[in-house]
């Protein structure tokens, strides 16, 4: 059942709450959100209101405190889920952690078995051929975000999910990195991005999520 | 006066020579010490490496057990596993005191709350974020894992040389568990102790060149990687 082509995902009853006793704040409180196959979904929110929390849950680096999880309609059994979710389901933070070494080397790390002309095309891809012997930790905010979607064009998962992606990006880049996200969804692949940059996203995006109080809502195309 | 600087060159003659008693003890020390260190760090790095990224119960704590077990003495730990070896205790049957093995098991008593603290420390400095991200770009935990340990390397390496130096000049446990035999388990410290206490002074100094030697090595080394370590990290 797992290994069948990617249709639809969904999420719901998610709960996450933070600290315990008078301190605990609860950040996500039973919301759920279904994801399409090669639908670019916006996520919104004012800061703090738990994009962040959100998105790092559904990728499973975070445990929730309640989750189901079905995919292609069908629900998953708890123990499968996870490393079904760490197959599937790739994050990227807003400021990407990048290892030691090159970019060359920091590619690598997505794929399982290392393959040179793909490591070649990816560079080509995010327009970052001329840094390929560079330290990747030397990279600037911009370029270290570039570099983790080629991390992600090179591994394919099936659903994305992008945190501020053109955060640290000048209107050049904005726009280029427009493009990628352009290419992603003709490959089929699922987007989520959370994003205050509206405009450079409205010819990807076909829906926008509200994230307040703890809920998702859905808005209302005008 | 005359009697110190002759013994002195009594003892650079010993080690340029190629005393055989003498190069013997050093093999042995050294010998004794690497397995220890090489049996003790992989289950040191693992226990590191989950005290860093996982959240369980009772994890405080254990931190604070191994940072306590930092500062037990050499002494209470071979004197712990000498009443545990001997014929009398409940591992006696193994009969392994004054064997290498006892002397092994000591140092790796010795070593292992250092390797703990100390990779533990490594991969902390290397933040969540970090394992998150190995974990998202690797198919399975193990090749995550490898990328986590290249990129603490040098504080790994800095955790094994640490180790290496808390057991490879300590005497107190060697001498209970080896039992000081010759060309068995007479390594570099027992030996300067029987040494001076019998007044012959040539050959524990001999053998202190020796140890001084290694501890400037091994500081070297550290200092050399902790430099590489902040000029990788953009330092
Ligand atoms: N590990 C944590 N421990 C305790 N509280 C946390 C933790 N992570 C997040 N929070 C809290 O959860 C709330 C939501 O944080 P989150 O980072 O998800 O918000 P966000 O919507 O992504 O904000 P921004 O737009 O600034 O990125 C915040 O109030 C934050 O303080
Ligand atoms: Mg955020």
């Amino acid at each position: 059942m797992v290994d069948k082509p990617f249709n639809s995902l969904e999420f719901s009853h998610i709960k996450k709450s933070f600290g315990r006793g008078r301190q605990n704040k609860r950040i996500l409180k039973d919301t759920h959100i279904h994801l399409k196959q090669g639908e670019c979904t916006l996520l919104s929110g004012k800061n703090g209101s738990g994009k962040s929390t959100l998105m790092r849950t559904l990728a499973g680096l975070i445990k929730a405190d309640s989750i189901a999880i079905s995919f292609n309609e069908q629900l998953l059994d708890n123990k499968k889920a996870y490393s079904f979710i760490r197959q599937h389901v790739m994050y990227l933070y807003q400021e990407p952690y990048m290892f030691d070494g090159s970019v060359r080397r920091n590619l690598g790390y997505a794929l399982v078995r290392k393959n040179t002309d793909k490591i070649k095309q990816a560079l080509k891809w995010a327009d970052l051929e001329h840094r390929e012997d560079t330290e990747a930790k030397c990279l600037s905010g911009g370029e270290k975000q570039r570099l983790a979607l080629a991390q992600a064009w090179l591994k394919q998962p099936s659903v994305l999910l992008l945190d501020e992606p053109t955060a640290n990006m000048d209107k050049h880049a904005k726009i280029r990195t427009g493009k990628l996200f352009a290419e992603f969804k003709q490959r089929g692949t699922t987007l989520l991005i959370a994003s205050h940059d509206l405009d450079h996203l409205l010819q990807v995006m076909d829906r926008r999520l509200i994230l307040e109080n703890g809920k998702l809502l859905e808005v209302e195309k005008e | 006066m005359d009697s110190l600087s002759n013994t002195i060159i009594e003892a650079l003659t010993l080690l340029f020579n190629g005393n055989a008693e003498l190069w013997t003890i050093i093999g042995i020390s050294f010998q004794i010490s690497s397995t220890a260190i090489l049996i003790a760090s992989v289950p040191a790095v693992l226990i590191g490496f989950t005290l860093a990224y996982s959240n369980f119960f009772g994890r405080r704590l254990l931190i604070s057990v191994f940072n306590t077990l930092l500062a037990v003495p050499a002494v209470v730990v071979g004197l712990t596993l000498y009443i545990l070896l001997s014929r009398q205790g409940p591992l006696g049957e193994w009969h392994l005191l004054f064997t290498q093995t006892a002397m092994v098991l000591g140092q790796i008593t010795l070593s292992f709350p250092i390797l703990v603290a100390m990779s533990h420390s490594a991969f902390q400095s290397a933040e969540m974020r970090a394992w998150d991200t190995a974990r998202t770009l690797s198919n399975n935990s193990i090749s995550a894992f490898v990328i986590m340990l290249r990129e603490v390397r040098f504080g790994l390496l800095g955790a094994l040389l640490a180790g290496y130096g808390r057991i490879i000049a300590e005497v107190g446990a060697s001498m209970m568990l080896g039992g000081n035999i010759l060309h068995y388990t007479r390594n570099i410290p027992t030996a300067i102790a029987l040494e001076t206490s019998k007044g012959e002074f040539a050959q524990g100094i001999a053998l202190g060149i020796i140890l001084v030697l290694m501890a400037f090595l091994l500081t070297m080394i550290l200092h050399y990687i902790q430099g590489r370590g902040m000029l990788a990290h953009g330092r």
